[in-house]
């Protein structure tokens, strides 16, 4: 029993920081300062259970729930994106404030569902948790005060996710009628026999459509500028690194079952990855609103990942990890700018970031670097995230795809350099006073800028546990 | 593998100690901004001098060689070692590092961050000339790039923004080539390691190097201003700062060459043959056109820009000779010619500090205003005309044979494409430097004695290695020979 206890500790930390939030959230009159501590003291205990739990193995609730170090990397990921979300609430000036300690509880509960995705083998086990963590996000989506924008981002997202969440159920039920259980095991021994059949292959990819919808691939990315720009910026924020994450680590899991057998399926898979790199870049060069710009660079970002996934080798799926990786870390620090300059939780249109170069230099410096790490520039993680997905499309033999999605990275930097630009050389229209930057978030900014040129330039740890975690899932 | 003090490192640090040192400077301190600059250009130099003497051109290949494994499921090295084609790059480097710091010492505006990035582009371009290791080669050709941007954008002047974006997009769009040229490389070898010399050693199928040349050729040729690619090239330098043009013409530029030798041809030797006749085409047309086009310009830094376009295509022609005179004359003909646009950028940049123009109408008899930058100047010209006693003379004489043995017609063309430009050349030094003397500036200062010691450092360069060419050929020479060997 104790022996299973650590097997979820992860999960139990979340579900006991759920908890503690809630009682937190019943008193009538809080004091916000002692709830957003609690609140980030508890996270870091789950940081540190994440950490635990790396190297725990072993299967709960009747095999339904695998805990491996593929589950486990993604659920340290979670945690440390949870973390450094909740490390940037401390003023919530875009949400209400009675709302705050809900607001900790929704992105807990949210992080929660997302953990038990990365675990679950077993598709209604999985489909739970996909629904746990959607709700929790239908929730915060619309938690935002002031203008009212943010109705309708919450009702598309929400009503775009439910019918996503359909189509994905009813392609489960493809599946299960196909090889007759819905163990992610037993589907991977018989769906290669079944794969050849139309039957199996559009519940495969229905049930990937749910998870492409998360990562808001091509076509389901429409939801992502107008949710990104009507949700409070933590929540963007949180939506931008968390959520991808764990979408990544379940479309590593599904297309697994195929084993690439399926030469269909990679067409589809192939043409959604092009038409999602291209379409994101190409929208993402006329927006004027940051978050609507950076929506479309993670429909951009979709492809890239889908690059690595697609060709469902080892090498594939570890540099697909290493990207979500990557794309945590330098869309955070993007996104953290964002929050940091939108002091007042407004929206970010790219000419307000006019003179940031003077108004908080070291928040220049980190937008920067996040956006040249976002556009793939070397010495930065997301290039190192770039070249291994490109290496392992290249190393299956689609030349051209890597190809066009160097084109598309040249593409990209075209609009980063824009914001570059904004921030560096645009003079702002009237006089601005300076950024107060706090201590905690100048240790912050320079923790990120460290990651980013670390782990760019030393991939070789994070990548052997990458490649030593997808040797479990084939 | 050498136990010995890590020299290679140690030039490779330097500049990257700089840069973190500077940001870590308060802001204000200027004065400290730019010793620790000068340092880390003055440990550069002293580096890279030792190297060029100790290096043991009898013994020839790889030396001071660093090896070390980085990533090893993927094959990554740290790999760092000199050979005869490499090291004459990384003393150019070096010099145009220090008189660029030296050069840029009066700079007011935003003092801290200009430095960073400048020492940042630096360690870049030492990263490339050093790296044998193809993952890193490309890791360090785009450092060397992206710092151009906020670099011409900040402190740039004419058109700075739409020069700084166009340089920096031709130029990742040239690296979008690159990158899966060297990843399909990489699968094609089967050798899954990233190390250029082993991938060379065992040879790549003919197939393979037909697609990489042409990946390594049109990617790095972009930077190497081959035409019809090179458009980027004058607008970039006309809108960069001083420093930024002489480091970005004198080296930069030759990355993309070095790039199309070490890489293309050094992996794709057999590739090369079927690409070389457009290749020498393309070099030619560039020679040609540039010298051309500068013949109108008006503009001083537009007439060294496109005279650039039409010198690297004297290195391109070389390279496209596949021949032990004419890869040896490119080699030449890069340090040279970056030794000497350093020396024509650093005389603009201080008539046009003192002047604030660079319109050869306006200006007019500077050589009795200013004397000294004058004569800086004019120096640069002769040398970029071939002047004999001066460094590109014998690079470009060696060019110039081996050219017109493998392509008689494009040879001769080449050679008129000179004429021409010596032509332009001298047109210009009339019309700025003597004819009627522009009265608005009779008190536009000349050079310091201080500011004197970078340009004559420069000067004193392509003095030396005009009347001393052996001792650049000697060590070039054992560097092209194995490479001219893989020919045959």
């Amino acid at each position: 029993m104790a022996g299973d206890l650590l097997l979820f500790l992860p999960e139990a930390a979340c579900l006991l920081m759920a908890l503690a939030l809630f009682g937190l959230s019943l008193p009538r009159v809080q004091d916000q300062r002692r709830v957003h501590s609690w609140t980030m003291g508890l996270s870091l205990v789950m940081v540190a259970a994440g950490l635990a739990g790396l190297f725990q193995e072993g299967s709960l609730f009747f095999e339904a729930y695998r805990v491996d170090l593929f589950s486990q990397f993604f659920k340290l990921l979670l945690a440390v994106a949870l973390f450094l979300v909740l490390s940037i609430c401390r003023q919530l000036t875009g949400v209400e404030e009675r709302y705050q300690p809900e607001f900790f509880l929704f992105l807990t509960t949210c992080t929660l569902g997302m953990m038990l995705m990365v675990s679950a083998v077993e598709l209604m086990t999985l489909y739970v948790a996909l629904e746990l963590s959607s709700f929790s996000l239908y929730i915060l989506v619309p938690l935002r005060s002031g203008d009212n924008i943010d109705v309708e981002a919450g009702v598309k997202y929400l009503f775009i996710g439910i019918t996503a969440s359909c189509v994905m159920l009813f392609g489960m039920s493809y599946i299960f009628g196909a090889v007759h259980s819905t163990y992610l095991a037993k589907i991977a021994a018989t769906l290669p026999l079944w794969i050849h059949q139309p039957g199996a292959v559009i519940g495969l990819l229905l049930t990937l459509s749910g998870l492409l919808f998360k990562l808001a691939a091509f076509p389901f990315h429409f939801w992502a500028p107008d949710v990104y720009q009507g949700a409070a910026n933590q929540v963007t924020t949180y939506i931008a690194t968390a959520s991808k994450a764990a979408a990544v680590a379940l479309l590593i899991r599904l297309t697994a079952l195929s084993a690439g057998t399926s030469l269909y399926l990679l067409d589809v898979l192939m043409a959604l990855c092009v038409a999602s790199m291209t379409l994101g870049n190409l929208a993402a060069m006329v927006q004027s609103d940051l978050k609507r710009m950076l929506a479309y660079s993670s429909v951009a970002h979709a492809g890239y990942v889908l690059m690595g996934v697609l060709t469902m080798t080892r090498l594939g799926y570890s540099s697909a990890m290493f990207y979500s990786l990557a794309y945590m870390v330098m869309n955070f620090a993007a996104f953290m700018v964002v929050v940091k300059v939108a002091s007042g939780g407004q929206d970010l249109k790219i000419s307000d970031l006019a003179g940031l170069h003077r108004r908080a230099p070291l928040l220049a410096l980190t937008l920067m670097l996040a956006l040249f790490s976002l556009a793939g520039i070397p010495p930065t993680v997301g290039f190192t995230g770039k070249f291994l997905v490109f290496a392992a499309a290249m190393q299956d033999g689609h030349f051209w795809l890597v190809l066009v999605g160097m084109i598309n990275a040249t593409l990209s930097l075209y609009y980063y350099l824009m914001v570059i630009k904004a921030a560096y050389l645009a003079e702002p229209a009237g006089p601005r006073e300076a950024l107060a930057v706090s201590g905690p978030t100048r240790a912050l900014n320079y923790a990120l800028i460290a990651a980013m040129v670390y782990l760019g330039l030393f991939p070789r740890q994070v990548l052997e546990l990458a490649e030593q975690a997808v040797r479990n899932i084939f | 593998m050498n136990a010995g003090f890590p020299y290679l490192s140690a030039i490779l640090l330097a500049p990257a100690l700089g840069m973190l040192v500077i940001l870590l400077l308060p802001h204000g301190n200027q004065r400290a901004v730019r010793w620790v600059s000068l340092v880390s250009a003055v440990i550069c130099l002293a580096l890279s001098v030792y190297l060029y003497a100790a290096y043991d051109r009898a013994a020839a290949g790889l030396q001071f060689v660093e090896r070390a494994s980085w990533v090893p499921s993927l094959g990554i090295f740290y790999y760092l070692a000199v050979d005869g084609i490499n090291l004459p790059m990384v003393l150019l480097t070096s010099i145009v590092f220090f008189t660029g710091v030296w050069t840029m010492w009066d700079l007011q505006h935003r003092v801290k961050e200009f430095f960073a990035l400048m020492l940042l582009m630096v360690v870049g371009v030492y990263g490339v000339f050093l790296s044998l290791d193809l993952f890193f080669l490309f890791v360090w050709y785009d450092v060397s790039l992206f710092p151009m941007y906020p670099l011409i954008a900040i402190w740039g002047s004419t058109r700075k923004e739409y020069g700084a974006l166009k340089l920096t997009l031709y130029l990742l769009a040239g690296s979008a080539l690159v990158l899966p040229g060297i990843l399909y490389v990489y699968f094609q070898s089967g050798l899954f390691t990233f190390d250029l010399v082993q991938i060379a050693q065992a040879g790549l199928p003919v197939e393979a190097q037909y697609l990489g040349f042409f990946l390594f050729l049109f990617g790095f040729g972009v930077l190497a201003g081959l035409w019809p690619f090179h458009t980027w090239s004058p607008v970039g330098h006309v809108a960069a700062p001083t420093a930024v043009s002489m480091i970005h013409a004198g080296v930069l530029m030759k990355l993309g060459a070095y790039g199309v030798l070490r890489v293309g041809m050094f992996l794709c030797p057999q590739g090369l043959g079927d690409w070389s006749p457009l290749f020498a085409l393309l070099a030619t047309v560039g020679i040609v056109y540039g010298a051309f086009v500068g013949l109108a310009q008006t503009d001083l830094k537009y007439v060294i820009g496109y005279s650039s376009v039409s010198h690297m295509g004297l290195v391109s022609l070389g390279l496209a000779t596949m021949s032990q005179g004419g890869l040896s004359g490119a080699v030449f003909q890069m340090f040279a010619h970056g030794i000497m646009t350093a020396l024509f950028f650093s005389s603009v940049g201080h008539i046009y500090d003192r002047t604030h123009t660079k319109l050869i109408p306006e200006l007019g008899g500077m050589a009795k205003v200013m004397p000294r930058a004058s004569f800086f100047f004019i120096l640069a010209a002769l040398a970029g005309i071939g002047v004999p006693c001066l460094a590109s003379f014998w690079a470009e004489l060696l060019v110039f044979i081996a050219g017109y043995r493998a392509y008689p017609v494009l040879g001769v063309c080449a050679v008129l494409g000179l004429v021409v430009s010596a032509l332009f050349m001298l047109r210009v030094v009339q019309k700025t430097f003597y004819g009627v003397k522009n009265e608005r500036f009779a008190q536009a200062g000349d050079m310091t004695m201080v500011m004197i010691v970078p340009r004559a450092l420069l000067a004193g360069t392509i003095l030396l290695f005009g009347l001393l060419p052996r001792l650049a050929l000697d060590l070039i020479n054992t560097g092209v020979a194995p490479l001219v060997g893989m020919f045959k």
